[in-house]
């Protein structure tokens, strides 16, 4: 049941990736501005060569028979050229997904390693001065722009104390051979130590600027449902077996409270792997973000057009996994 | 707060419409002045000073493409524009904002006079004439008035104190041939872009990306930081005709993969450029960069002849031909151009070593440069879009040199120990362009009277940190031609209002 229901799933995301496809190319067309008036900028160019251009480009057709142009592309294979950078839109995107995941994952760890724990001992201990102190700082996490908290965490531990570095993904001296594009696992692929300690130490500040509201958002909602399921009934009744405290909360409550967390956590992450345009900005990180929101003011359609549909099968992806893992914290339910 | 001026306050913030507060709405000049959100502050100060002259102006703060679409549609009055050259010459910044129907004649100026004059000076191969041409279109858009005339930015720049001999490029143009670095024979550069999009020299977009490529790649002539144009693979040339001209080859230049650079190779060069659909199917969108150049003919081994179809000044082909690197084309039809891009060969002072386009790109010295080699034995490019990481970076000693500061944060530098901060005038204009076609912009006492209004002194001063020049018409005191005797618009507001009771205001 639960393979077939995936796989329904599954399969439910290649009509939503075309259609999400279909939607940001008319969305994009309605917004004015054409793309090969902005790429030119203020280079000399003759109104004949932006001609000859936008006809290279099949700007000049009608916007049915572009749509159709990107279809066909699609049908074999080809997500099409970029228009500003004139390189295949596969290849842009292979080369900034890499970044974004690992940048993902790493926020993720930070965001468990604060968020769990906290938000467990709030709920075990309600008033307590943790709990108050969580609530608080969560507040702040939750609420402080990235922009400004990157900045000051990059002051502080690349310029002040200069233990890690400012920004970038790797030293610049160090030769990291390309085998995944996934720098992480290529230096474990490879046996490069030192790029490895390199990797990590440039994930550290990005990773915990994004983890911080990640963690906030997390331990807000562990902390509610964690106390939600002490107060339930089956946990009294589990008290009064004679059930330990530790089991109680570790086997009773926490299998039913990480449901909610679980859907928080499945829509962060969807979120996180689309890029986040302001944290690498100011880290110099060359992921996803960044290629999206440039390719939008570029007017670059083909790119964009790429970027959503990924979007959105990794949207349906994440929430396919929350469901999944629904099922194993609850086996009564069911993937539909 | 009664209803009433709650009433007052939504509509002025709405845009609906001037709130006199005299009540003398009448004959009040008012108009809508539009703005990207990078020049916001700037646009308010021009605002709250035309005030008092009794202009009622409101900001509109826009994104630039959709500000930029209404404007060439001429559905706007006035908008704060900017356009840079990379001639040094009014080639490409006059030239296409104040010809008639030009691509970036955005304020519908016409003025026969002035089309002939910009005509001649990219038509004609006598110096003189050419002069006279730009300074008589500059006494005449000066009097004309069709934008508020601005000012030039200068470029800020800051390295460590061990890089020597870094001087900025009026260009932007980040040349690290002659630095020696005393902490190292290594550096990495701080760029202000998020990527430099292409290591292919027949599609640069963008200055950034041809700062990266001049070093890797040589053109047969270089700039330098003030723009002057020096040799660099052609060792000399001469015009043999109001059209055409032979450039002498360098001789003993090799490829960093061992080929020898050839005439062939520069033919090559030129023809991915000027032929339609010859880089993988698509054209160079840098084409019209090279003027009405022709064809590109090889003489013999150490001599090449550009035929151009009309006259075009010596100045502007070699002005041209710096944006042009020479590529091997024995190595890149091998290896195709998404080969090429991927692993790109040139014959400049630095070697690509590794990189991607939008992190960093690491060059390693050409010990076998014809000039001899580099006393630097690696550059990385590192994309660092972000101006307070740029800094931050310089600050921690992980960068050595960046582009572009913020002039506010010059302060904070030299007072950094081990910082040295460097400027060079832009090559970029910007302004305020006036809807030439549209009242009350039609009338050019009423353009004059806003070039008297505003008082650009406190301006570059409080928002630019004085980093900036003021300028007399849209001609660029780099550029070929300049008439420096031509005075700015002095700030006089007494005039302005005269000009505007002319004018019926």
């Amino acid at each position: 049941m639960r393979l077939l229901g995936a796989l329904r799933r599954v399969l439910l995301t290649v009509p939503i990736a075309l259609g999400v496809a279909v939607l940001a190319f008319f969305s994009l067309h309605l917004l004015p501005g054409d793309p090969v008036q902005i790429m030119l900028g203020d280079t000399k160019t003759s109104v004949e060569q932006i001609r000859s251009m936008q006809h290279e480009l099949h700007l000049d057709e009608p916007l049915h028979v572009q749509l159709l142009l990107f279809f066909g592309h699609l049908a074999h294979g080809d997500l099409g050229t970029s228009i500003v950078q004139q390189r295949p839109v596969a290849a842009i995107i292979a080369g900034a997904v890499p970044a974004t995941v690992e940048l993902t994952v790493a926020t993720f760890v930070v965001a468990l390693v604060i968020a769990v724990p906290l938000g467990l001992v709030s709920a075990i201990k309600p008033g307590s001065w943790i709990d108050r102190t969580m609530l608080t700082s969560s507040l702040l996490g939750v609420s402080m722009p990235a922009f400004w908290f990157g900045l000051l965490l990059i002051l502080v531990f690349a310029v002040d104390v200069r233990v890690l570095p400012t920004s970038s993904q790797i030293d610049s001296t160090i030769a990291l051979e390309r085998v995944t594009g996934f720098m992480l696992l290529d230096s474990l692929l490879t046996r490069n130590g030192a790029a490895l300690a390199s990797v990590v130490r440039h994930l550290v500040l990005p990773a915990v600027t994004l983890g911080v509201v990640f963690a906030a958002l997390l331990a807000r909602t562990m902390r509610s449902s964690m106390l939600e399921a002490l107060r339930m009934p089956y946990v009294t009744t589990a008290r009064a077996k004679g059930v330990a405290e530790i089991a109680v909360i570790a086997k009773h409550a926490l299998r039913n409270a990480l449901i909610p967390a679980v859907t928080v956590a499945g829509l962060q992450i969807g979120e996180l792997l689309g890029g986040n345009m302001i944290v690498e900005t100011v880290f110099s990180w060359p992921g996803l973000g960044r290629v999206v929101v440039n390719a939008i003011f570029a007017k670059d359609y083909v790119v964009v057009q790429a970027a959503v549909m990924l979007y959105a099968i990794t949207y349906v992806a994440a929430n396919l996994l929350v469901d999944i893992a629904y099922t194993f914290l609850n086996p009564q339910l069911e993937l539909g | 707060m009664r209803r009433g001026s709650w009433v007052i306050v939504l509509a002025a913030l709405l845009g609906l419409g001037p709130v006199d507060a005299t009540g003398a709405a009448a004959k009040a000049l008012s108009f809508v002045l539009d703005a990207a959100d990078n020049r916001a502050n700037e646009a308010q100060a021009i605002v709250a000073q035309l005030g008092q002259v009794g202009i009622s102006a409101q900001v509109r703060i826009w994104k630039y493409a959709v500000l930029l679409d209404q404007m060439k549609a001429g559905q706007r009055a006035a908008y704060m524009t900017d356009w840079g050259s990379a001639y040094f010459d009014p080639f490409d910044l006059a030239e296409p904002k104040l010809t008639t129907g030009g691509r970036g004649n955005f304020s519908f100026y016409s003025n026969p006079a002035v089309d002939k004059d910009l005509r001649t000076a990219s038509s004609t191969t006598n110096e003189a004439m050419r002069k006279a041409a730009y300074l008589d279109a500059q006494k005449a858009a000066y009097t004309d008035a069709p934008w508020v005339f601005g000012y030039v930015l200068q470029n800020i720049e800051a390295a460590s104190s061990n890089l020597d001999g870094w001087v900025p490029a009026a260009d932007n143009g980040e040349t690290v041939y002659g630095l020696s670095h005393r902490g190292g024979d290594s550096i990495v550069v701080g760029m202000r872009t998020d990527s430099i999009g292409t290591l292919d020299p027949a599609i640069p977009p963008t200055r950034d990306t041809e700062s990266v490529l001049r070093n890797i790649f040589d053109a047969l002539v270089a700039h330098t930081p003030e723009g002057k144009v020096v040799p660099q693979l052609a060792t000399s040339w001469r015009k043999v005709g109001p059209a055409t001209y032979v450039f002498a080859l360098r001789s003993g230049v090799k490829f960093h993969n061992g080929d020898p650079l050839t005439a062939d190779d520069v033919v090559f060069t030129f023809e991915r450029v000027i032929t339609p659909g010859a880089i993988g199917g698509k054209s160079s969108p840098r084409k019209d960069l090279l003027g009405p150049l022709a064809r590109v003919q090889k003489l013999d081994d150490s001599h090449i002849r550009f035929e151009f179809s009309a006259a075009f000044p010596e100045a502007l082909v070699l002005q041209a031909l710096v944006h042009f690197q020479v590529v091997p084309q024995k190595y890149l039809e091998q290896a195709g151009e998404a080969g090429f891009v991927a692993k790109p060969v040139g014959s400049g002072a630095f070697r690509y070593v590794r990189g991607t386009v939008d992190s960093q790109i690491v060059l390693e010295r050409n010990d076998a440069y014809w000039a001899g080699p580099s006393k630097l034995k690696q550059v990385v490019f590192r994309m660092m879009p972000e101006p307070s990481t740029r800094i931050a970076a310089l600050l921690a000693g992980e960068v050595h040199l960046i582009q572009e500061v913020a002039p506010d944060l010059v302060g904070r530098l030299q007072a950094s120990p081990g910082i040295q901060v460097k400027t060079a005038e832009g090559t970029r204009s910007y302004e305020i362009e006036l809807n030439n076609k549209m009242a009350p912009f039609n009338d050019p006492r009423v353009r004059q009277a806003l070039n008297y209004a505003i008082d650009w002194t406190p301006i570059l001063r409080d928002i630019y940190h004085g980093y900036a020049k003021r300028l007399a018409t849209a001609f660029l005191p780099s550029g070929f031609g300049y008439d420096s005797q031509l005075r700015p618009y002095p700030y006089d507001p007494a005039k302005a209002k005269e000009l505007l009771r002319a004018a019926g205001y």
